[in-house]
């Protein structure tokens, strides 16, 4: 019996996928008919196109209706934030409220621009998209690597010459102003205000997994927003005041690497009461925006007119929507590069990881805070480029100053749960789990070894950049599948496997069938991961593995081109604060951790944290025996 | 119909019956070092029993046996909120580890000998029932399964941690038992889905499903390999049969298998077996042909059968598998289901078997001459 073909997918590889059916109910619509106790005998009939009815069985005589199409069960987004039915991956719940279509159904009801009503069409690219498409240009043609900036303009042109978006951003920018807010917050945190370790929070399927079965973990949970939702931040508070618009007349659509990034716009959190607005009002794939472009004819390999030259201003915007941009004292200053007319500065690269570089960024700031050069060493755990532990040592004294570690990857992620749970000693689990006796012994051993423990060897981590997906976001769910290889006979993938799709579920014919047809290369592929990952660092720096991480030392840290780049987005992120959380003493406010009075403060947490909540298990009743 | 014994000179003997179960046993195992004897239940307990034998009080008997006498030493109320389902002894005989419904692992041992059996460790992780747990060969690794299709094995550390070493979602539905090569590091699942899997570790990587099984008809319930050499595995169905495979390969050149087998006997669903390497005075050895022990199974029909599987080497060199009823006893446990056959893996108790049912009793069984 099928559900929706993505409802079985199952054979991925160690990402989190439903392994309950959903348990939302479809909802009785008409009153229950007065059943006589002798006729009650029916059967359920699925037709051709998918629909459901409820028909007499064999040998019943029914004066009723001989068929009643039955309601199909609707299950929205919201439905599947409340349930613990299944453990998230959007792409197995039956998603209307989030598709491309839904953005192709706006901008083609959008009044025109003189329209009071029109609302300003915004589009926010995250980079890990962009190194997939230029994966996908570069595997299937013989050009050479093409940087992530190409790919932007092209995707832009498209956005804006096809579609009809009125902006095209990359998402890098919000990254910067995260990576500045979690910087703070582990400053916070490290202060005594909260628990540590910290966990990064940019990965919506690890928030999900943590709020339905480890609760516990929530107070260790970065409470940064990830860059989508600063983005949405962004655009609709900052530029939309810029703008002279409110939060609702602009229309928000970001491209993730990742369904799960649908659920994480839809949370509550997320939602403007006053403007019945979201920050990102429709989330789609990597996947997604490609099939918009092949259905409309796009061909992304295609060069489209100045692809080539250095953004000087971009094209469409008006003088006045330039922005000043602001002196390290925090006053307004002369622009210093043509860069600067940009609305946003574009492609910032942050060393480190193509997820974000969470964990690096902390060790960067670590080490250009410290009075004495810091030693890092870095440790693969089980020889895992998934699962890394990076530790600061004072080299003098051989004190370790910072454990930090990433960890990719559904079972590595189970490794983190049991570690940080046991180092910070919170009791691990689900309810059921809290109930069983007091799990002992372990706590009495850990205690006789503690001289070992004093050395700092067993010091806990400090900070965890946690990731679903093995190898992180350049492999998440909604990327581009690697392309099909023509060898081999058809149906068998790299391992002899039959790959037998329809006898899962999932129809290869109708709209959807080109993209699930490209899943029959393994979901997950290692080799392809890696190609996507060079392509990320390749197309933002020239060279296929990330730069070194800056070092310590102010001079050097602005010298090149990228540095240049990263203290312009500094500078505008402090012009953002400023702008949108409106301290009182606005002089005083020179950089991102600048404190500000209490109101002030209170917007920045509104503006640049969230918060998680636990959900409760509403499965335990259905108690099935086998 | 009488099932033909081709040479019935084997009897199963009851030897004891162990009640105190308030609710249906699931599953017994049986210490590898110690005379320890643990049975878990869906009334969410794991009762541990002591065992001595005495000399045989019927002195008639022809039988070199002694008897077994078994004694309730305590009662693990575990914590557990739904059925205890699994048991396992790691092979050093210390750490017991229990599956339940209720999701979890758990992790007993006693901080002294003679002490509390305590919860040392919780593994969590699966989603939903866990329906079994087993620890490999060496001990170092522990793998679990779970009505949430995955297969999950874990690396034993000291001091009772435990560190994922895999999540396997290679199963399209239930997992219904892993079994671990009684030697290699190579472990099999059993599915709803009606396939057996096998699964090495690829050092450079994590592990994986090197081959899938098919053949039986429906849902494989039981799992257990040939035990001296684990160069066959037995697999047990609802298809009323069991099959055994030919697994060649190891870890490392990843791993084939072929069905050798087809054991036909049980009228209905085959829900557990147990593969013994038998008493060598008791086996059919010599002139061409090694017997690999006894098999014994059981199931929804309520009967116990015990299979002798021989192999017969032939003068070109080529191998064939064959097997014949021992013996078998029907309605082991009256008019209900037996869930569970675990023979006794201590030397010189080879022929020595028990059995957990749905009237929550285990029974303890001896295969003798008669």
């Amino acid at each position: 019996m099928a559900f929706s073909g993505a409802l079985t997918l199952t054979d991925l590889n160690d990402f989190i996928t439903p392994s309950q059916a959903c348990i939302k109910p479809v909802e009785q619509t008409n009153l229950p008919e007065v059943a006589d106790p002798g006729a009650a005998s029916t059967e359920i009939k699925v037709d051709s196109a998918g629909g459901y009815y409820e028909v007499a069985a064999p040998g019943v005589k029914s004066v009723r209706e001989p068929q009643k199409k039955l309601e199909t069960a609707q299950i929205s987004l919201n439905d599947c934030l409340a349930c613990s039915g299944c453990i998230t991956s959007a792409e197995s719940v039956l998603i209307t409220l989030q598709s491309h279509t839904e953005v192709l159904n706006f901008l083609s009801q959008n009044p025109p621009r003189s329209d009071p009503s029109h609302k300003i069409p915004v589009i926010s690219i995250a980079p890990q998209t962009l190194a997939s498409l230029a994966a996908t240009i570069s595997s299937t043609s013989s050009f050479a690597p093409i940087s992530l900036e190409r790919i932007l303009r092209r995707v832009e042109a498209f956005c804006k010459s096809v579609l009809g978006f009125e902006h095209v951003f990359d998402t890098t920018f919000a990254r910067h102003v995260s990576l500045l807010e979690h910087a703070q917050e582990f400053r916070e945190r490290k202060g005594g205000k909260g628990s540590l370790p910290m966990l990064a929070s940019a990965c919506p399927g690890w928030v999900c997994y943590a709020e339905k079965t480890h609760a516990e973990m929530l107070p260790f949970i970065s409470r940064t927003k990830s860059p989508q939702q600063v983005m949405g931040t962004l655009v609709k508070e900052w530029l939309g005041k810029r703008w002279n618009k409110t939060p609702d007349q602009i229309y928000h659509v970001s491209v993730m690497p990742c369904y799960d990034k649908k659920l994480e716009a839809s949370r509550s959190d997320f939602y403007n009461d006053a403007y019945s607005t979201r920050e990102v009002d429709c989330v789609i794939t990597t996947g997604e925006l490609d099939l918009l472009m092949k259905e409309k004819g796009w061909d992304l390999s295609i060069p489209v007119d100045g692809e080539h030259d250095t953004r000087t201003a971009p094209p469409h915007v008006h003088p006045s929507e330039q922005l000043p941009i602001v002196g390290d004292n925090g006053t307004h200053a002369q622009p210093e590069t043509p860069q600067s007319f940009t609305i946003i500065p574009e492609l910032i690269t942050h060393p480190g990881t193509s997820s974000g570089s969470y964990l690096h960024s902390l060790i960067s700031l670590i080490r250009s805070e410290a009075e004495n050069p810091l030693e890092l060493s870095v440790r693969a755990v089980r020889s895992s480029s998934d699962y890394e532990e990076y530790t600061l040592t004072e080299p003098g004294t051989g004190t370790v100053v910072f454990r930090g570690a990433k960890c990719y990857g559904f079972r590595n992620l189970q490794n983190v749960v049991r570690k940080v749970g046991r180092d910070a000693g919170v009791q691990v689990g689900k309810g059921a789990a809290g109930r069983l006796a007091a799990v002992r012994g372990r706590r009495k051993i850990a205690g006789a070894g503690g001289s070992e423990a004093s050395s700092g060897a067993e010091k806990g981590y400090d900070y965890v950049e946690v990731m679903a997906c093995p190898g992180g976001c350049v492999n998440g769910g909604g990327q581009l599948k690697p392309p099909a290889k023509s060898s081999g006979p058809s149906g068998v993938d790299e391992e002899g496997f039959k790959r037998d799709w329809e006898s899962n579920g999932v129809s290869l014919d109708g709209e959807e069938g080109g993209w699930i047809q490209r899943q029959g290369a393994k979901w997950g592929d290692k080799e392809w991961t890696r190609t996507v990952e060079e392509m990320y660092w390749h197309g933002l720096t020239g060279l296929p593995t990330p730069p070194p991480s800056p070092r310590t030392g102010s001079d050097e840290r602005r010298n090149s081109v990228e540095d240049k780049k990263a203290a312009l987005a500094d500078r505008l992120a402090t012009l953002v604060l400023r702008e949108t959380c409106q301290p009182q003493v606005q002089d005083k406010l020179s950089h991102w951790t600048s404190t500000m009075d209490d109101d002030a403060e209170a917007r920045r947490r509104t503006l640049f944290r969230t918060q998680y909540r636990a959900v409760e298990s509403e499965v335990v009743g259905l108690a099935v025996k086998w | 119909m009488a099932m033909e014994i081709d040479a019935p000179q084997f009897k199963i003997e009851l030897v004891a019956e162990l009640d105190g179960h308030n609710d249906r046993a699931w599953h017994l195992s049986w210490n590898p070092t110690r005379p320890i004897l643990a049975s878990c239940s869906a009334d969410k307990t794991v009762r541990l029993y002591n065992y001595r034998s005495s000399p045989s009080s019927s002195s008639s008997s022809s039988s070199s046996s002694e008897s077994l006498t078994f004694s309730h030493t305590t009662t693990i109320p575990t914590g557990h909120t739904k059925t205890v389902r699994s048991v396992a002894w790691s092979p050093a005989g210390t750490t017991l580890a229990t599956a339940s419904f209720d999701s979890n692992i758990g992790i007993w041992a006693q901080e002294e000998e003679g002490g509390d059996w305590e919860c040392m460790s919780l593994l969590e992780g699966h989603e939903t029932e866990c329906k079994s747990v087993s620890y490999s060969s060496s001990g170092t690794l522990l793998a679990s399964c779970s009505r949430d299709k995955t297969v999950w094995i874990w690396e034993v550390h000291p001091d009772s941690d435990f560190e994922c070493m895999g999540v396997l979602m290679e199963h399209s539905q239930d997992v219904k038992c892993v079994a671990w090569h009684p030697t290699e590091e190579i472990l099999a699942s059993a599915s709803y889905d009606d396939t057996v899997k096998l699964y090495v570790d690829d050092p450079s990587d994590d592990w994986y499903c090197t081959n899938t099984i098919t053949g039986h008809e429906s849902t494989v319930w039981t799992l257990a390999w040939e035990p001296e050499k684990g160069r066959y595995l037995a697999s047990g169905s609802d298809d009323n049969t069991i099959r055994i495979w030919r697994v060649t390969g190891t870890p490392t050149t990843g791993v084939k298998s072929e069905c050798v087998a087809v054991l036909k006997g049980h009228e209905r669903s085959v829900y557990s077996i147990s593969w013994t390497k038998g008493k060598k005075e008791l086996l059919a050895n010599g002139d061409g042909q090694q017997s690999l022990g006894w098999l014994t199974s059981t199931g929804g029909d309520g009967s116990l059968i015990v299979w002798e599987i021989i192999e017969h080497q032939d003068s070109t060199g080529s191998i064939t598998i064959a097997h014949r009823v021992v013996t078998r006893l029907d309605s082991a446990h009256g008019v209900f289901d037996v869930n569970s056959v675990v023979w006794c893996p201590r030397e010189g108790l080879e022929d020595i078997f028990g059995t957990a049912g749905d009237d929550g009793h285990v029974k303890i069984w001896r295969v003798s001459a008669v």
